[in-house]
């Protein structure tokens, strides 16, 4: 499904990516840990299409295309969700609009007719419950003075509707509380499918006990430096960074 | 080659071809003061933006045509749906001619509405558009609300101009009087179309008697090649309230004037307005709030959004007087310039005399924000339709405050058709 070949990229003139290749299928989970500034949302920023990061090296291929030819909007529509770790408060316009908004622009890419507003009320509601969101959340600005969580919560939410091929969530489990957590893994899991894939960037191995993962990487100073499977979160968790980092280097 | 001047003797000659009747000494007088003091050129403070040159030019040329009756256009030539929309009991002025029907049509209890030409009016010269107005009005419209009356339904001033000749010159005015304890809703809305050039001069007189309450809808969706300056003088009695909302779409070169005179104390006036302008748009809206006694409150906020080459003026005076103690004044205007060529003079002026006062003002002119654009386009959103909605936001907060409810979709409406089309022009 996508298939990172030495990537690099920069911002201004830092490189902050540094010949990083990753390899997802279908149906699979991967999680991203790392240090704080090793790159991961840099990482997520660019599979979405950030313009401030320029890509000077590498390929990115995306069911079998370039793409880092596409606008960040086609990759949207081609099924790449992005869960900010900052998400982006955008006062005035209405977060059912913007739901609706998405959903609509993605149907017109494939070719559907806009969703009936009856069907899209109804199931934002479900959507909504299983995340334990208010659907007062539907009338309010886009995570305009939301809390942190409900935020995330947001984010999550938007992903439900989307139902995306390939999910990045960056840290969407910071700042989230233990019913919050439980609800967003099973809005996850219940993505999880052999046609989908999903990429956590996380620094909590506390997630992985909701959302396993097939594969574990460990990035640093813009490279992975170590792929493993889920018992390598329980490693970092015991030994800390500095000990891939010493195995990646010795 | 652009004239300042008006050709005098041929405004005289039109002036002298219009009907004799109780309107003719104010014309007359008008036309004297006029001709002695002129119309201002951009050497005034105040017109310092804003070239009525290419104005007085249109009107010397249909001077020159000879032609001062223009072909009166009835309702059924406004094909405006948008207008058509907004409930209210509609009187027109089309061409510069009132609509006798439109004033028959309308009975609702308390309000009378007449042709100003029933009554002697007094000249005032308060202004050289208002004199220019006053020589050349043909006739206008006299609208008076009975104290202790809410009126039960809008009232909407259509004015609409057809330019059928190669250049056309028209005037509008309207008296109003909000009686005592009286509420008045009222919704001006300016239309225009045609192939000639148009300039058309509007002047409001209102007065809000002791604890009366006006709400106020401006709306001028001109044709882009035509213009329009206007004037809207208030007086404000006392404990009185007053809220004006305007809004600019239209139009080549548009300059409002709202002057709000607080005479009395208890009053509390505001204004609102949006302008959208887009490829070779000059819009200039100036208020000018007068503060002659306290306790009395001013609150202003005007948005503009900016694309093209787009000009735009706001320049927001407060002026407190000697012992107007206990006013608070406040002033906004928000600017999006969404191109390089755009550009905004704002301005907030405020003259305080007295010192028991609270006056504030802010001015902002900026982008959309690159970080909301980006977020919006990762959830599939094209980069015109992630625009179109951030200036929406940023533009419907205007719209949110109006006063009155009956034009509030038609407005929401507007207000995007006519961002979409200045942002999809950016695009090409
Ligand atoms: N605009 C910028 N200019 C310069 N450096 C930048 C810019 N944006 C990001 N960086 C740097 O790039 C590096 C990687 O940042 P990134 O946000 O990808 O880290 P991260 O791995 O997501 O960290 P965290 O775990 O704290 O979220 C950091 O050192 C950061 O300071
Ligand atoms: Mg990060």
């Amino acid at each position: 499904m996508l298939e990172i070949n030495n990537l690099k990229a920069t911002i201004g003139t830092t490189e902050i990516l540094r010949g990083l290749s990753l390899s997802v299928k279908a149906g699979e989970v991967h999680a991203i840990m790392g240090p704080n500034g090793s790159g991961k949302s840099t990482l997520a920023q660019v599979i979405a299409g950030h313009a401030d990061y320029e890509v000077t090296d590498g390929t990115v291929t995306y069911k079998g295309s370039n793409l880092l030819e596409l606008e960040p909007e086609e990759r949207a529509r081609e099924g790449i969700f992005l869960s900010f770790q900052y998400p982006v408060e955008i006062a005035g316009v209405n977060n059912a609009y913007l739901l609706k908004a998405s959903m609509n622009a993605k149907r017109k890419h494939q070719g559907l007719e806009e969703i009936d507003a009856f069907e899209f009320l109804k199931l934002a509601k479900e959507k909504m419950a299983l995340l334990g969101m208010d659907p007062k959340f539907l009338n309010r600005g886009v995570n305009e003075g939301f809390s942190g969580g409900e935020k995330k919560r947001n984010e999550i939410l938007q992903m439900a509707m989307l139902e995306p091929s390939l999910a990045i969530l960056d840290e969407t489990d910071s700042g989230l509380d233990i019913d919050a957590l439980r609800a967003v893994a099973e809005g996850v899991n219940s993505l999880r499918t052999p046609e989908r894939a999903i990429i956590l960037v996380t620094h909590y191995q506390r997630l992985l006990d909701y959302i396993e993962p097939d594969f574990v990487h460990v990035l640093s100073e813009g490279r992975i430096v170590r792929s493993g499977d889920k018992s390598l979160a329980l490693q970092l968790e015991e030994k800390g960074y500095d000990w891939v980092r010493e195995a990646a280097t010795g | 080659m652009k004239s300042r001047h008006f050709s005098m003797d041929a405004l005289g000659d039109a002036i002298a071809r219009l009907p004799d009747d109780r309107l003719t000494a104010i014309r007359n007088a008008a036309f004297a003061h006029l001709r002695e003091h002129g119309l201002p050129t951009k050497r005034d403070e105040d017109w310092k933006y804003t070239d009525l040159a290419p104005l007085v030019d249109i009107g010397n040329q249909w001077l020159d045509l000879g032609d001062d009756v223009t072909p009166q256009a009835d309702s059924s030539d406004v094909s405006d749906p948008i207008q058509k929309s907004i409930d209210a009991d509609w009187l027109l002025i089309s061409n510069g001619q009132v609509d006798a029907n439109s004033i028959a049509a309308l009975a609702q209890d308390g309000v009378t509405v007449e042709l100003l030409s029933k009554h002697d009016s007094t000249a005032n010269f308060s202004a050289p558009l208002t004199d220019l107005n006053s020589a050349l009005l043909r006739d206008g419209l006299r609208i008076t609300v009975d104290a202790n009356h809410s009126i039960k339904r809008p009232i909407g001033i259509l004015v609409v101009d057809i330019a059928a000749t190669a250049a056309s010159l028209s005037q509008i005015r309207a008296d109003v009087i909000v009686g005592a304890n009286s509420t008045l809703d009222l919704i001006e809305y300016h239309a225009s179309s045609g192939e000639g050039e148009h300039y058309a001069n509007s002047v409001i007189n209102l007065t809000l008697e002791d604890n009366a309450r006006a709400n106020w809808v401006r709306i001028q969706d001109r044709d882009r090649a035509h213009n329009q300056t206007g004037r809207t003088a208030v007086t404000l009695g006392r404990d009185s309230q007053f809220h004006h909302c305007a809004f600019d779409f239209g139009g080549r070169l548009i300059r409002n004037d709202l002057a709000v005179d607080i005479a009395e104390p208890g009053s509390a006036a505001v204004f609102d307005g949006l302008y959208l302008a887009g490829e070779d748009q000059h819009i200039d809206n100036h208020t000018r709030v007068d503060h002659r006694v306290g306790p009395a409150t001013s609150q202003q906020e005007y948005r503009g959004v900016l694309t093209a080459n787009a000009r735009c003026v706001w320049n927001g005076k407060a002026i407190v007087h000697e012992g107007a103690d206990g006013t608070d004044a406040e002033q906004a205007n928000h600017n999006l310039l969404l191109s390089d060529k755009a550009e905004i003079d704002a301005k907030p002026e405020l003259e305080i005399y007295t010192d028991d006062v609270k006056c504030s003002h802010g001015t902002t002119v900026g982008q959309l924000d690159e970080t909301s654009l980006f977020y919006l386009r990762t959830r599939g959103i094209d980069i015109v339709g992630a625009k179109q909605i951030l200036t929406t936001a940023f533009a419907q907060t205007i719209v949110s405050k109006l006063p009155v409810e009956s034009p509030r979709e038609s407005l929401a409406e507007l207000v995007s058709a006519r961002l979409s089309r200045m942002l999809e022009a950016v695009v090409k």
